[in-house]
This record gives C-alpha cells, structure tokens and sequence, in this order.
C-alpha cells in the first residue's frame, strides 16, 4: 500500500518554496524599500498598492515581511543544518559504538537539556554582546547549542535499532571499517527520520528566533524581523492592527507549514505509529 | 562487599540533599512553599514506588546541579568587561574600583569565587544585585509567585483541554472528529506564544479589528497589569486568564497529541474487551479503565515541559507586565546586572531539574508494571 502526501502536503510546500525564493530574491523582485518611511499613508490597511498596508511610520509592511524573513530563514537554516551534522554524528556515533561512549555522551545530551533555551540565549546575549553584527553568529551559535542534544536523541534510537540488523552484521563480518558501517550501511536507513525531524526543529528555530526579536535582542532594526515587527506594532494594536496582525499571520503559516511537511514526511517514510 | 557499600550511599547522599534543600531554603516563605510540595510529592511517590531506586535517583541529581552551577558561574565570570566599572559607570577612579573589586570578592582566583559563591547559594545566599542593590534571593522569591501561578495555572488549562479532547479524539480515532480535533491543535501547537498573547489581547481585550465601523472581538478581559492573589481573588483570575492561556494552548496540544496515540493503544488490549463485555457503559471504561494507563508518557512529558514554561513565561510575563522571575532575569540581562542573572539562571534550572526528577517518581507510582526496574529516566 502506497500512502498518499496529499494536496495539503503539497500546497505547505509550493507556499515555503514561494516565500524561500521571495526572500531570497527580494532585492531584485519589484517590491518596495523596507526601510522607507512614508512609502504611503501612516498606519493604513491592506490595499491594492500596499498589501499589507502601512506601519507607524509608513513603511510598507508587505516588503518588510519578505525581508523580514531573509532573516527568520537563515538563521533557522543554517543553524538546522550545523546541528543537523553535528548531533545526528553524536547520535550515530553514541548509538553504534554504546558502552562507555555512549553513556557519557547520554549524560552530556541529558545535562545540555536542563537549562531552560531561552533563559540560557540571554545568558549568552549578555556573555557576547557587543556589536551588532556579532549578533548573528551569536544566534546561530545558541539554535545550534539548543538543536543538538534533541537531534542527537533521534538520530541515537534509530542508529540502535538498525546497528542490530542482520546487514549491518554481514558488513562487518565483511570486514567493513566502523566508518564504512557507520555511513554506507546505517546512514542511508537513519536519515529519513532525521531529514523529517530537521523540519520540525526549524520551526522551533523560527519561533525561538521570533521570541528574541520580540523581546528586542535579535538582529537589530533597521533590519526587519518577524518577531521585532509583533511587537512594535502592539502600539498601534487599537488603532492599526494589521501591523502585528501580517507578520504574526506570516510566522504562523510558516511555522505550521514546516511542521505540517515534517509530520506528513515522517508518517510517510516510518511505517509504524510515530512515537514521539 | 562493594555492592553492600553502594546499596547504602545512595539513602545517605539522597538524605543529605533533601537536608540541604530544606535548611537552604526553609525560612524564604515562598521557596519553602514550592520545595516543601516537591519533596513531599516526590517523597510518597518514591515511598509508594521503589526506595531504593528512587534514592539512586536523587543521589543522581546532586552531580548535574553542580554542574549546572558551575557552568553559570563560569559563562558569568567570563563576561567581558569589567563589573566594577559597570557598577561606578566609567568617570570611576582607580581606587574606587579597587575597592568595590574587593568588596565583590573579584581579585581573589577563580575557584576560590566559585566555592565562596556555591556556599553562598546552599546558604541562601545568591548575593546583592548589582543594579538594584537588593538581596537576589529576595528578588527572586518575590518574582517567583506570580511566575509559579502562571504557570501552575497555564499546566491545569492545557490538561483541561488536552484530557478530554485527547481522550475523545483517541476513542474516535481515525474519524472526521478526530482529524479535526488534530488539525486544530496542530494549529495551536504552530502559534508562538507571543504571537498567541498578542491575538488574544486584541480579540479578547481591545476589541479586535474594525471592519467597516464593526467591531470584531471583545472588550471583556483586563490585558496588563498583576494584581496579587492575596489583594483580590477575582481581579486576580481575571488578569491571569490571558497570560495563563496564551501560554497553555500550546502545551494542550502536545498533550493532546501524546494522550490520543497512547490511548489508541491501549483501547486495543483485552482488557478493555472485558470491560465492555461486562456492559459497562462507554464513558466510564474510557475514564476509569483506559485513561490511568494511557497517561504514564503524558505525566513525563508534562514534568520535561516546565522546561519550556518557562521560557515561554518570560515571554508572557513581557507582554503582560508581570512582575515574574523571567522579568526579572530580563531586567538583569539588559542592564547587565550579573549577580542577579546568575541567581535567576541557577534557581530556574534547579527548579526544573527537581521537577523533572519528581515526575519520574510520579511515573512509577502509577504505573506497577516498572517498579523494579530501571526506567530510561526521559525517554
């Protein structure tokens, strides 16, 4: 029986495509200046030339949105990738080799998940802030810090359950090198599960990025964020609500539509029940 | 000969923590409060379940705490820039940071501050804040009431939600209820809490979006400000609703989640085919007979999720103006107020290490089936 992704699988991923190539085309797409101010009418709806409408002070909210998510996107994805590659190697490592290896890197996982993210982010914000340039890296550094130990997890419990398999066995009978086991044999099996569980952890990502910007310590204005747009437009929240109303919409369609593909991937390529 | 040795360090580590945590914290009223309930719960779960593990358990702990205090320290220590000057602002001579230097405690080497600082913090003592030159463990246990409300408050509103529904999606499983009762979640659980907050405080408090002169929303809930429960319980609940709410939805769904698929499982052993033999009616197999052995992952999950609570009270207790320990851990990072930090980072992970060990216990004793054995601790 061939299961079906369905029209919603496909829609969640025409619209992340859409907004990938918008954000990253967006200097030469015709949209307007997001550091404009008073492109338009101060504070003004969603109409024909300003989709989104205006913010406080005029500028195009729609053109600020796509920027915005040049930002909520790079971050998201570099710091995805980096711990992508670092905890699925720690887990397959971990789950192959057990014994001592094993047990120390359990605990170091297992400790790493005991400092609540976001107290531990503005530690670290108040540990490297200086200019804000810097801010990215630190960003990306923090995602990356906060992705690994969950990842590793993942990556761990599918390495265990295929480093007991009959191939897995003959290879080495074959006299295979750990490393040739380790990325010819298992490799190919594990990464449908962590390629599907990647997904999910981006939109963590996003959220958490959007929670810093919220709180004001994320990338710095002029540059546009999502989270940093939520929150300067709660002032106007009575009289312009579309400000904080666009990108809130934006950011939760993303965030679903990451997760939706995730989930939809991972029953698709794991047979069984997903277990959490 | 060794085992013998080993059976009996755990009882004796384990008593030794639970006496430094009482005499740590007994005399600041609302520490004591929410250590006292967590000792006591963990104590009879442990009693009902298996001593001795959940001694081996609590022995556990007391490494990873010192390491948790260690890494703190060491990530406050190395901060760049020096704390005397942030303390007399940059007109400051020589000599006045020489003396504020030594008052901090800051020339001394690096382990020696650290040992100083660990006896400081098993006495209660988390020093002076630098910015408001007030005690830090008084600072943080009067934040700390508001914080454990709301998220005492936001754990009871998402199992509200998630224990009916996951119980009914569960049942009904895979039908139109069902995906719908899915999707809508799966909605909740892609809403940041920010985001949630902010849509609630419009739909709910200043009246919504005009759309041609109508409004659409409500003015009926208050949307900043804390009003104590001791001041006025009504006024209390009706200025923590928003923020209880904005910060439960999402956990409701991971509940939900978790509860429909262990329930789908056990509403297919012979146990449940008894019982409805038996005659008896539906809702009571569903709640008396198959919830209790559906809810074992849901109880971890809801220990592991205060974790997360927490971060996302910060969040709320920004947008709500609430004078909560995510407050004022924000208020020290932005005004780089160190000691303060320190002492908010610490409390909050000590918090969320006990109650990730507790919910352990919890799990045994409810479920028979694993006491005696070693259980993978979060898996």
């Amino acid at each position: 029986m061939r299961k079906r992704l369905g029209i919603l699988f496909w829609l969640a991923v025409a619209y992340l495509v859409v907004l990938a190539v918008a954000a990253v085309f967006a200097d030469v797409l015709p949209i307007k200046d997001p550091a404009e101010t008073f492109a338009g009418t101060s504070k003004q709806g969603p109409s024909l030339t300003h989709w989104f409408g205006n913010d406080g002070v005029g500028r195009d909210v729609f053109s600020r949105v796509i920027y915005g998510a040049q930002v909520s996107l790079v971050i998201s994805t570099v710091g995805t990738v980096l711990a992508l590659v670092i905890g699925g190697l720690l887990g397959m490592v971990s789950g192959y080799y057990g014994g001592r290896v094993d047990r120390w890197l359990t605990a170091a996982m297992n400790a790493s998940l005991v400092i609540p993210s976001l107290i531990l982010f503005l530690a670290l914000v108040l540990f490297l802030d200086s200019e804000a340039k810097r801010r990215i890296f630190i960003l990306v550094f923090t995602f990356v810090l906060l992705s690994i130990a969950p990842i590793a997890r993942v990556v761990r419990a599918a390495t265990l359950s295929w480093a007991g398999q009959d191939f897995v066995l003959a290879a080495r009978t074959l006299g295979a090198r750990d490393g040739r086991v380790l990325f010819r044999e298992i490799l190919p099996n594990v990464a449908p599960s962590f390629v599907s569980y990647s997904l999910i952890i981006m939109a963590g990502l996003i959220v958490v990025e959007g929670s810093v910007a919220f709180l004001g310590l994320s990338v710095p204005p002029p540059t546009p964020t999502w989270g940093d747009m939520i929150n300067k437009g709660r002032t106007n929240l009575d009289v312009a609500a579309h400000i904080s109303l666009m990108p809130a919409i934006v950011m939760f369609v993303t965030v679903l539509a990451l997760n939706f593909v995730g989930d939809k991937l991972q029953q698709y390529f794991e047979p069984r029940e997903s277990v959490l | 000969m060794k085992q013998a040795v080993r059976d009996q360090l755990g009882p004796i580590v384990a008593a030794a923590l639970l006496a430094t945590i009482v005499w740590a914290w007994f005399w600041r009223p609302p520490f004591s409060w929410t250590f006292g309930v967590l000792v006591v719960i963990g104590t009879v779960g442990a009693g009902i379940a298996d001593g001795r593990y959940a001694l081996r358990r609590l022995a556990g702990v007391i490494p990873v705490l010192v390491g948790v205090s260690f890494v703190v320290f060491a990530l406050m220590a190395s901060l760049p820039g020096d704390p005397a000057i942030n303390i007399l602002g940059p007109a400051a001579t020589a000599d006045q940071i020489a003396i504020v230097r030594t008052e901090l405690g800051l020339d001394e080497p690096f382990f020696n501050r650290y040992g100083n600082w660990l006896g400081g913090v098993l006495t209660g003592d988390l020093g002076t804040s630098i910015v408001l030159r007030e005690d830090v463990a008084d600072g943080i246990s009067r934040s700390m009431t508001p914080t454990l409300q709301i998220m005492a408050y936001s754990v009871v509103i998402a199992l509200g939600f998630a224990i009916p529904l996951g119980i009914w999606a569960g049942y009904r499983q895979g039908t139109k209820t069902d995906g719908t009762i899915n999707n809508v979640m799966l909605g909740f659980l892609a809403t940041p809490n920010f985001v949630l907050a902010v849509m609630l405080v419009l739909f709910l408090s200043i009246g919504g979006l005009s759309v041609a002169g109508n409004e659409i929303g409500f003015r009926v809930l208050p949307a900043a400000r804390y009003v104590p429960l001791g001041e006025d319980v009504v006024l209390h609940f009706k200025h923590m609703l928003l923020p209880s709410l904005a910060l439960a939805m999402g956990q409701a769904a991971v509940f939900m989640r978790l509860l429909r698929s262990d329930m789908i499982a056990t509403l297919r052993l012979p146990f449940i085919d008894l019982a409805r033999s038996k005659g008896l009616p539906t809702r009571r197999i569903l709640w008396r007979h198959a919830l209790r052995p559906s809810s074992f992952t849901l109880l971890t999950v809801v220990g592991l999720t205060v974790g997360l609570l927490i971060g996302g009270a910060l969040i709320v207790e920004f947008i709500f103006t609430i004078p909560g320990v995510g407050a004022y851990i924000f208020l020290g990072v932005t005004q780089r107020d160190f000691i303060a930090v320190q002492g908010g980072v610490l409390v909050i992970s000590t918090l969320y290490i006990v109650v990730l060990t507790m919910s352990d216990f919890l799990y045994l004793a409810l479920d028979p089936r694993l006491r005696g054995r070693e259980v993978g601790a979060r898996a």
